[in-house]
């Protein structure tokens, strides 16, 4: 046998079970979800070519309003970015000095991320429970029973309250990357920061949020994508109601294939998700790469 | 050491992992059927299915039948996901009638039962079929085996504080009423508003008992105009109800499970739900209850114009590999759950009833109604295809949320299920 | 040392913030063990938030009696280890080709996996189920097995590009140099060398599969090859009012994994920075 096809061989079979799990589960399904994309289908009948019909009434359709999903989707993606991040930062440069209970406070701010994400809903259900749960029940006890509310049930507060916990359960996940980056960053670099005489908030500032860049990135790709993706908490918890005003990409593309009987416009929602969070990780790579 | 323990674990589970796997063992002469239900557990069918698949595996020997069961809103996605593929479907099936089964029907996956349905016709009315009967030859898909109508259940201990003992018979002295429980701070409805299906239990006995059953049966097929005074009419009543906080104000936040227990608490004056309560009800509450229907809105209508009828049904898929079995254990399994469910109190029956069964008192109820039934109109997400039936009830929905007026609400319906 | 530079009531109020954001984080689990434990009378309106005056064990009885919670949790072990050998096997495979055998296009191809961290995973579901349908896998653990290792493979090749970057190339060369072809050289150098990534790229694929809750649910009919997620939620969906056993039933899928990560916390931390640093 020729040694170079040898060789390109080797690299067949090596590539061969991680290409063949990626294609078929991953690349084969956004090709058919696509083909779908572009007929009118109720799942059980022959598919019929209407071309970009989808595309038009999805971006059309008041009964559908996409633009509601993609508002709610966005600001969750933004309060993400400005909240969630920010905060699990300035946690992770707090617990990177040298601080008593840091191993502690670490652990414990991870938890959230190591339980499943229904046990995490059921529960907050419950302490949103508008007569029993936890919330309205302390608001009770310290006198500010205005101020209870029927948290998921109201469409001014609902949306609201579903952020929350998506945005606690991941704040140990984003402070325990950026801990990591932190701890990476060359002790001489501070010290000598600090010998002529910066601030820790100089040094923060100048030194380690300039050098964890790589890791900001990440997390900003991972927070963005996730939010627009989201779907487990919102489902468990409103599941897009009351009166729709949860809804998000995810939970119109469900209600769209399983409720509806239209695996066209489902699957058309299923592309415009694919696109938006490739977009998105491209703009914020695009934007780390630059401000270099 | 530990690494070895770790990888001989992860190696066990591999193992396990294939030997488990679901290759399904049949013994030469044994058939297993598989059936699909929403009788989980807490189910209060749950008892009546597991004895009657225990009848029938005594009198089929060498045939079981496995029974899947899921929760209701997790098994429509599931039954759907199956059908639209066509693989992995069991050989009998749970369905709703109309619109629901109708889909899978025209799609080639439901046995027809015409031929079968010949040896039963004494004991399952031709009436009661109605709901699984399609095409231009009304061929029929499914058995039915119960029937429901929108039960109004009333706790009378409630409706005693203001002095009434019984249901009030017209509109003008239920809302005579329910101001009255109001200004007694009683919450005269629960209601889940998290469940759009609920909101709609209220609205279409407004709806039917001010333009009758044709009328709305017309509408639901697409005949009619949904622009009809008499619907304007039902809205206008029903968005008043609200803004008169008939309703629990928390209903937003609660699903039908937890407003059910709430008025076997006695926190509520009425419930208003489908006579599969009639159970739950009669066996829990603590204080006098008294089952009805709502006052007509207009006096032209008869006050028995119900909402609901047969739809529970058990259908056969067209892939099934012991067709004739499974539609002989798909018969068996209807009439044992029609006269289990009358018995138990469950629910109404579709096949002729032991006219000596001892029932309770909410049944017999819902039987009476059911008996003088004017017309009976099925639920409206049931009867529409899926499709327009959603969009139905987001109508439903924003009318309860006060973001349509009654007249925008008929436009509406008029416009997006044309 | 850095925390000089600040006054000491700014440090004060700075405890306080960790120590409340701790509170924030560890309440919900701690309500749920308290109210797995009591009755509905304490739940709603004497006792909300206090420990158990009476101790309810039975509700752990109940939720273990109705579906059958220990079942599930072996269904979601047995999915969560096979999906992290699978990914790891697969991965550890892919990134020697990609970044250890020279040849044109292995960029692209590294690529190519990166797109796998943004693909939503609920947008293949359709076609997901047909597929898995046709080759008769719906309804086995394979069913989610399969798609879980294929949304965790990005992640895997990303972290193990990370670790193997650690190994020297000299190690590769002298292997080579004494006779061993790509796969001696892959066994013998590569694989003993890449242990410190099994934590790692463990941890990120538990992460992934352990909670995942719409597969899991279209996917598996049967009773007994339910996961936990599915578990959990349809026993709450048949408790709605009696939280009792409802929080016993979350507690019962939760305190393995707390257990394991009170003891493991050192570690999973590590492994899980190890990834951040490395990727």
């Amino acid at each position: 046998m020729n040694k170079s096809f040898r060789y390109k061989l080797n690299i067949f079979l090596f590539l061969l079970p991680a290409l063949a799990l990626f294609v078929t589960i991953l690349i084969a399904p956004i090709v058919m979800s696509l083909m779908y994309s572009l007929t009118k289908w109720n799942g059980f009948t022959t598919p019929e070519f209407i071309g970009f019909k989808n595309y038009v009434e999805l971006f059309t359709s008041k009964s559908i309003n996409i633009s509601r999903a993609l508002k709610n989707a966005f600001l969750l993606a933004l309060l993400s970015c400005c909240i969630q991040l920010p905060f699990a930062l300035w946690l992770a440069l707090r617990l990177a000095r040298p601080i008593k209970g840091k191993t502690a406070l670490l652990s414990i701010y991870f938890m959230p991320v190591l339980i499943s994400t229904v046990v995490i809903g059921q529960l907050w259900l419950k302490i949103y429970n508008p007569d029993y749960g936890v919330l309205n029940v302390l608001l009770r006890a310290v006198g500010l029973e205005k101020w209870t509310q029927i948290w998921l049930g109201d469409k001014k507060y609902a949306l609201g309250a579903a952020f929350v916990p998506i945005l606690w359960q991941y704040v140990g996940y984003h402070m325990l990357l950026m801990y990591a980056g932190i701890k990476g960053v060359p002790t001489e670099l501070t010290e000598a920061a600090l010998l002529d005489g910066c601030t820790p908030s100089q040094v923060n500032r100048y030194i380690i949020i300039p050098y964890i860049r790589p890791i900001l990135r990440v997390s900003v790709i991972f927070a963005v994508t996730g939010s627009l993706k989201s779907f487990d908490l919102i489902y468990v918890l409103t599941n897009g109601g009351p009166s729709h005003t949860t809804e998000v990409p995810s939970t119109l593309m469900i209600s769209m294939l399983f409720l509806r009987n239209r695996y066209g416009m489902g699957s058309t929602i299923a592309v415009m998700l694919i696109i938006l969070c490739f977009f998105f990780a491209l703009v914020i790579n695009a934007v780390f790469k630059e401000e270099k | 050491m530990k690494k070895i323990l770790s990888l001989a674990l992860a190696l066990c589970m591999i193992v396990a992992l294939f030997t488990a796997a679901p290759v399904k063992a049949y013994a030469d002469d044994e058939v297993t059927l598989t059936l699909w239900s929403i009788a989980t557990e807490s189910d209060s069918s749950h008892q009546a299915f597991v004895d009657a698949i225990a009848a029938f595996e005594a009198e089929h020997p060498g045939v079981k039948i496995e029974h899947v069961t899921t929760e209701n809103e997790a098994y429509k996605t599931k039954i759907k996901a199956a059908m639209s593929s066509g693989e992995g479907l069991p050989d009998i099936f749970f369905t709703w009638g109309m619109g629901f089964l109708g889909e899978f029907v025209n799609a080639g996956r439901v046995y027809c039962v015409d031929k079968e349905y010949e040896a039963y016709k004494d004991e399952l009315p031709e009436a009661m079929t109605v709901n699984v009967r399609y095409g231009d030859d009304n061929s029929m898909y499914g058995v039915p085996y119960t029937m429901s109508l929108i039960t109004l259940y009333a706790n009378m201990d409630l409706l005693a504080e203001v002095g009434y003992d019984e249901i009030p018979a017209t509109y003008e002295d239920m809302m005579a009423c329910c101001d009255a429980l109001v200004a007694k701070g009683i919450i005269p409805f629960g209601v889940a508003g998290k469940e759009k299906w609920c909101l709609s239990e209220y609205v279409e006995p407004l709806v039917i008992k001010s333009v009758g059953g044709q009328a709305l049966r017309d509408m639901y097929n697409g005949e009619a105009s949904w622009n009809n005074e008499g619907v304007v009419k039902a809205i206008e009543a029903f968005q008043g109800m609200v803004d008169k906080g008939y309703f629990d104000p928390s209903a937003n936040a609660l699903s039908n499970d937890e407003v059910k227990n709430n008025f076997i608490a006695g926190k509520y004056a009425f419930y208003q739900n489908g006579s599969w309560n009639n159970k739950d009800i009669g066996e829990q509450a603590q204080f006098n209850v008294k089952a009805g229907t709502f006052p007509v809105l207009d006096d032209s209508i008869p006050l028995y114009s119900m909402i609901g009828g047969p739809n529970n049904t058990l259908a056969v898929t067209e892939s099934s590999e012991h067709k004739d079995l499974a539609v002989e254990a798909a018969f068996f399994l209807a009439r044992y759950m029609s006269d289990a469910d009358y018995k138990s109190g469950a629910n109404l029956p579709c096949w002729a009833a032991d006219p000596n069964a001892e029932v309770n008192e909410l049944i017999q109820v819902a039987a009476d109604m059911a008996s003088k039934a004017e017309d009976m109109v099925l639920f409206g997400d049931n009867f529409l295809s899926a499709d327009a039936a959603n969009t139905y009830l987001d109508y439903i929905e924003m009318a309860w949320a006060g973001e349509v007026t009654p007249q925008e609400y008929v436009e509406g319906l008029d416009a997006d299920l044309g | 040392m850095n925390s000089l530079y600040e006054s000491k009531p700014k440090r004060i109020l700075i405890y306080c913030l960790l120590i409340l954001w701790a509170l924030i984080s560890i309440f919900p689990v701690y309500w749920m063990l308290t109210f797995s434990l009591k009755t509905n009378a304490e739940i709603f309106g004497e006792n909300v938030a206090g420990l158990p005056r009476e101790w309810v064990w039975s509700n752990y009885t109940r939720a273990l009696h109705t579906g059958n919670m220990p079942r599930y949790f072996l269904n979601s072990l047995i999915v969560a280890i096979a999906t992290i050998f699978i990914t790891l096997a697969a991965s550890v495979m892919a990134t020697y080709a990609i970044t250890r055998l020279r040849w044109k296009g292995r960029k692209r191809m590294n690529s190519f996996f990166m797109l796998g961290l943004t693909i939503p995973i609920h947008a293949s579901i359709v076609p997901l189920y047909t597929t898995l349908a046709k080759i008769k896998l719906l309804d086995t653990l394979w069913a989610l097995i399969i798609p879980y290792s294929a949304f965790s493979l990005a992640m895997g090749i990303l972290v193990c590009t990370g670790f193997m970057g650690d190994i020297p190339y000299d190690l590769d060369e002298a292997a080579m140099l004494d006779g061993c072809g790509t796969w001696g050289t892959f066994f013998r150098v590569i694989v003993p060398l890449m242990k410190p990534a099994v934590a790692t790229v463990g941890i990120y694929t538990f992460l992934q599969c352990w909670n995942e809750l719409m597969f899991a649910n279209i996917f598996i009919n049967s009773d007994k090859w339910r996961t936990l997620p599915v578990g959990v939620q349809s026993l709450s969906g048949q408790y709605t009012t009696d939280w009792g056993p409802i929080g016993a039933a979350l507690s019962i899928a939760t305190i393995p994994t707390l257990i394991f990560y009170v003891f493991m916390s050192k570690k999973i931390q590590d492994s899980f920075i190890a990834g951040a640093v490395k990727g």
